[in-house]
């Protein structure tokens, strides 16, 4: 355009698409996006063993996923604590609540935020997921679809155990402290089983990986059920872990169980934060 | 909800949400029980659970506020502190301005006034505790009163506060007898009244009593397992 002192200045048109500058702001653009994805890429990682039978699915009768640290003290506590699970794979990922990708092909050190899988032994169609680090909205379908992308999906049947605050509950009446924690369940419309609790009411909803989980089971038709705990505590707490008992009648005919675990045991998860907290008297 | 945000407000149903809030901060208290005999007064509370290297001592529920008064609080252990301090000024100012000892319910009224003004007061928050308040007047009377987070304070013949308050509470209601002349029938009633809510029993408790015209005695815990030994015989005999 010429201005009033007579130079002429190029305008650039949106009109028109200009494509020698804008391919280096792309190329920059797209480089930074691959960048990105790398970072927030999702990468399970299985066990030798595993990962040579993986040419073809994993054979996955039940898979039990906990998220969350009481749900997953649970499994530890009831389920883990006899000797015949093996540690056969973890998931790994980076976003801003969970740095672990600078460990990817090493597992995840004990007590740490992690995603870990664990095979029966004897009954090696049962597997055991326990999810205690933050996994972001953006990588919770990709999750989803690399982890049961390696399982079989005929005969799969998926039980979901997950924590959440009381707080997020909405219900018309006054919760009463005895009622917490309590349990609500959620199943997939291919679950046939009856629920050993109350269903969720509206209008609670799931989100985070639970609500993955089960929307994938529901697309794909896979019997699904989920429990979810409500609890007032906010660390690992022995009450919210015995909450989830019920959950032992449907896994007790496939693994043999620790029967009656002692309550010292459970509070073996909860105790360290016990001690610590010294905001309430 | 938006009316939860600011004390200051109310919520179209009038309910100040941050009062009722408080009230759960006092139930992630231990569990304090208070019985108010014909000639002592009883507190006794769920020892918390101290981490290894930390002094015992130095964790008290259960806090002398003058010669004749004594408290428990269940809540945030801070807010609890404040309250104290404030309350042992308190009570000495009156001593000293009026030449008494100040009245058991001059001391709670003073309490409850402080914690009401922070029901009121922009950009405070309520204190999260309640508190079990005992002493004995100078004419001889005991008394139990009970405060909440609200401001609010009432007299109790026995009372509990903090986890597991209800469940207390209901085993208080079935077992106070009016006008218990015994102490030891009224020491018995506090320790069975925590003994139904606290895990492993008489290690946990701490208890402290006043008789009139006497200050303030914590009980040894070798003295607690001596009522906790007896009470158990004493139920082993119904059974």
């Amino acid at each position: 355009m010429a201005t009033f002192f007579g130079e002429v200045l190029s305008v650039y048109s949106r009109a028109v698409e200009e494509d020698d500058e804008d391919l280096d702001d792309e190329n920059e653009d797209e480089q930074i996006h691959r960048a990105i994805e790398e970072k927030r890429e999702v990468h399970i990682a299985w066990c030798p063993e595993v990962a040579q039978s993986l040419e073809g699915k994993l054979q996955c009768s039940e898979l039990i996923i906990a998220v969350g640290t009481n749900a997953a003290g649970f499994l530890s506590a009831y389920v883990l604590n006899t000797e015949s699970w093996d540690a056969v794979g973890h998931a790994s990922l980076w976003n801003e609540r969970s740095r672990g990708s600078s460990r990817q092909s090493i597992a995840p050190l004990p007590g740490e935020p992690a995603c870990l899988f664990y095979r029966h032994r004897d009954n090696p169609a049962v597997l055991v997921c326990q999810s205690t680090c933050y996994i972001a909205e953006d990588q919770l379908f990709q999750w989803t679809e690399k982890v049961f992308g390696c399982l079989q999906k005929r005969g799969l049947s998926v039980m979901v155990l997950s924590d959440s605050p009381v707080a997020e509950y909405k219900t018309p009446d006054y919760l009463y402290g005895s009622a917490v924690p309590f349990l609500r369940s959620l199943k997939s419309s291919a679950s046939k089983s009856q629920a050993l609790c109350p269903a969720l009411e509206q209008p609670n909803i799931l989100t985070g990986l639970p609500a993955a989980v089960l929307s994938h089971c529901q697309v794909h038709q896979i019997p699904a059920v989920l429990y979810q705990c409500y609890t007032d505590v906010i660390s690992p707490d022995s009450i919210t872990m015995e909450t989830y008992k019920p959950a032992l009648l449907c896994l007790s005919k496939l693994v043999k169980l620790e029967p009656c675990l002692s309550a010292d045991v459970l509070r073996k998860f909860a105790i360290i934060t016990e001690a610590q907290s010294n905001l309430y008297t | 909800m938006s009316y939860d945000r600011a004390i200051t407000v109310f919520s179209p149903d009038g309910h100040l949400f941050q009062v009722d809030y408080a009230q759960e901060a006092v139930k992630k208290g231990s569990t304090a029980v208070g019985v108010r005999g014909k000639n002592v007064v009883v507190l006794g509370v769920e020892k918390k659970i101290v981490a290894k290297l930390q002094e015992d001592r130095t964790v008290r529920k259960i806090c002398s506020l003058d010669d004749n008064v004594f408290m428990a609080f269940a809540g945030l252990t801070a807010d609890a502190r404040i309250i104290v301090n404030r309350a042992r000024v308190e009570c000495q100012s009156h001593r000293l301005t009026v030449e008494d000892p100040a009245t058991v319910e001059y001391i709670t009224r003073y309490i409850s006034s402080i914690k009401q003004r922070y029901t009121q007061s922009n950009g405070r928050r309520p204190f999260g505790i309640s508190s079990l308040i005992v002493g004995f007047d100078f004419d001889g009377t005991p008394h139990l009163y009970q405060t909440d987070p609200s401001g609010t304070y009432h007299a109790w013949k026995a009372n509990a506060i903090g986890r597991s308050a209800k469940t207390v509470r209901e085993f208080l209601e079935k077992n106070y007898k009016e006008d218990m002349e015994s102490d030891t029938d009224t020491i018995k009633l506090a320790i069975r009244a925590l003994l139904e809510v606290v895990q492993s029993g008489g290690k946990n408790i701490e208890l402290a009593i006043m008789k009139r015209d006497e200050s303030m005695k914590m009980l040894a815990q070798e003295e607690i397992e001596e009522y906790v030994t007896a009470i158990e015989t004493e139920k082993q005999k119904k059974t």
